[in-house]
């Protein structure tokens, strides 16, 4: 058995993280201080981007996103509606971003194709029928609690210990480097320690409180971010506004909703309670812009997510931080060893942001073994609870 | 609007520690859109860190956050609390599960039927629409059943009998049936088994309780007259 890694937070990239190091033959344990993905990354519209939101203004996430868009269509199908995504010009100034938007996709190598009022109007008849112009991008949507269930299920299925409602709350140190993890379980309420070689932080926007434990602080700005979901699918495609990201500028049919989103602003504490009054019907308006009939669909829930940016505090607009995503390694940051935290990043780039991870724990313990997780297809989810 | 006050009874369990289990009373302040799940995250977050439920996706797509509130199954996440219309709310874990923590119960046994070769995809409504270019493939979407449990809580038979394999597994197996016929016989034979149908009491109460209008006692119903009616091709 090689080393032992302790994970802490059991979201998308813990999760992802998980598969990863199991299928290289690592010893790993993950811990999760609630549910797993009842963080940010279940809570999130679902949408598997194409990358086409980012292409003009923030390439890299924008290449990131349409590789692993691909990479995920193959690993786990069973997790995604396959049915692509529409950018829609509803003025002049959307027409003028056009140009701009197509000449990003290209660059990024994202699919874009032209399309007609008319085209666009036969594939999805709710669009507002004034639209100018429409373009069509491999958009999906994910299940954002099954498709990230299916890495924890194969990762358990390889021998990753998975362990929920059980919360990190300490580390213990010995020259210069972690030790183990104390952790509190919360459903005996008994604490105990865990010996490891290292330490994931993947603790998303609580990834601050989790180094602070270790004295350390992180470039991480929590982006809390408000959903509306409606009855009925209005489309089966996925709508974007065609102009620079901003708010209420997406609608993600899913299952038997659609989903409205969203805003963004900037907090200090990840575990928001409420958000800001008003923020569903600005959302409404600003998506019944783009198909009208979300304005008379019932709402189901409005509800909010949690972005765990990659900034270092006093970002003016939040709209402009990228969303790529960083490994920090303590030892060399903070001349602490045997700790590691993944920063920033999005669902759609779970999967790389555990291989940038696992590629670096792997340089750290002198190990030469590759990344096997853009071939290997997933467990299907339901395998969690045979 | 001034928020209400609401006394929250929950069924604290923790094994070995809270053991039988016994309700605590939370006092908490809600406003008019505030759901149970909004509720659970703000008692755990001010009044008690140690409170578990389940939760991930708070707008009922995952399934995962159902439990007895008032003593009806349903979806935390999509239950409004001033519109339950009680001061006291009680929140218990789902019936018939067996319980991990608190309201936390263990999904193992609801899987059990639940084969995970059957998908969780099928056509978009919109597939037989003149209005689709005919080269389009057609539109998919997921299924609408989340897996809540709702409907395996509130049956009579699940609560009677280990062996009823449950509502939820009958509507999985005849939507399989209607996406695979080339399964039809031997599916057929699951529904007609031991744990299927036969166990199945028309009480309607898993179609009452669903709250993604899967309604499963539709699908008992049709799963019943195919049985019959093969039954009869036999004789």
């Amino acid at each position: 058995m090689l080393e032992h890694i302790v994970i802490v937070g059991g979201g998308g990239t813990g999760g992802a993280l998980a598969h990863d190091l199991t299928l290289r033959g690592f010893r790993v344990t993950l811990f999760e201080k609630g549910e797993l993905l009842s963080g940010t990354t279940g809570r999130h519209h679902g949408l598997l981007h194409s990358g086409a939101r980012y292409a003009v203004n923030d390439p890299t996430a924008a290449v990131e996103c349409i590789e692993e868009n691909q990479i995920l269509r193959k690993i786990a199908p069973e997790a995604l509606e396959q049915n692509d995504g529409l950018f829609v010009a509803l003025d002049d100034e959307d027409m003028a971003f056009r140009p701009l938007f197509l000449e990003g996709c290209r660059a990024c190598g994202i699919p874009a194709q032209e399309m007609t009022p008319t085209a666009a109007l036969a594939l999805e008849p709710a669009l507002h029928p004034g639209l100018k112009s429409a373009v069509r991008v491999p958009d999906a949507t994910m299940d954002a609690w099954r498709l990230p269930m299916h890495f924890f299920a194969t990762a358990r299925a390889n021998a990753a210990d998975i362990q929920p409602f059980t919360e990190v709350v300490g580390f213990q140190t010995r020259n210069g480097g972690i030790t183990a993890v104390e952790t509190v379980d919360y459903r005996t309420g008994s604490r105990r320690s865990y010996r490891c070689d290292m330490v994931v932080n993947a603790a998303g926007p609580w990834a601050g409180k989790l180094a602070a434990l270790a004295g350390l602080s992180l470039p991480l700005q929590p982006g809390p971010g408000v959903m509306v979901a409606v009855e009925g699918r209005v489309t089966n495609m996925v709508i974007n506004r065609l102009h620079p990201a901003g708010e209420g500028d997406i609608i993600i049919p899913q299952r038997r909703l659609s989903l409205l989103g969203t805003t963004l602003w900037l907090a200090q504490d990840p575990d928001v309670l409420s958000p800001p009054a008003d923020q569903r019907r600005r959302i409404i308006d600003l998506c019944g812009r783009m198909v009208p009939a979300v304005r008379a669909a019932p709402a189901r829930s409005v509800w909010w997510a949690v972005r765990p940016l990659m900034a270092s505090g006093g970002a003016k607009d939040p709209q402009a931080i990228s969303r790529d995503f960083g490994c920090i390694d303590h030892s060399e940051r903070d001349h602490l060893e045997g700790l590691i935290s993944v920063i920033g990043g999005k669902a759609t780039t779970l999967r790389a942001m555990a291989e940038t991870a696992a590629d670096l724990i792997c340089k750290k313990t002198g190990r030469s073994l590759p990344c096997r997780t853009r071939e290997s297809k997933l467990l299907p989810y339901r395998r969690f609870y045979k | 609007m001034e928020p209400t006050k609401i006394i929250f009874r929950i069924l604290r369990f923790k094994p070995g520690r809270i053991d039988p289990p016994r309700h605590q009373e939370f006092e908490l302040a809600v406003g008019p859109h505030t759901t149970v799940l909004d509720s659970l995250e703000q008692l755990r977050l001010e009044q008690d860190s140690t409170l578990m439920y389940r939760h991930s996706c708070h707008h009922s797509s995952c399934g995962t956050c159902a439990c007895m509130i008032n003593g009806v199954p349903r979806p935390a996440c999509v239950t409004g609390v001033l519109a339950l219309g009680t001061t006291a709310v009680t929140l218990e874990p789902l019936t018939g599960f067996r319980t991990i923590g608190d309201l936390v119960v263990d999904m193992r046994d609801f899987y059990a039927d639940l084969s995970e070769e059957w998908s969780g995809l099928r056509f978009s409504e919109d597939r037989n629409g003149k209005r689709l270019p005919q080269t389009h493939p057609g539109f998919v979407r997921f299924e609408n059943c989340i897996e809540c449990g709702c409907c395996v809580a509130a049956c009579p038979a699940v609560g009677d009998s280990d062996d009823f394999m449950g509502p939820a597994a009958l509507a999985a197996i005849h939507n399989e049936m209607l996406k695979s016929p080339a399964k039809k016989t031997a599916i057929l034979a699951l529904a007609d088994g031991e744990r299927g149908q036969r166990l199945c009491r028309r009480a309607l109460n898993c179609s009452r309780v669903c709250p993604t209008a899967v309604y499963p006692a539709q699908h008992i119903a049709d799963l019943r007259q195919m049985v019959s009616a093969a039954e009869g091709d036999e004789q």
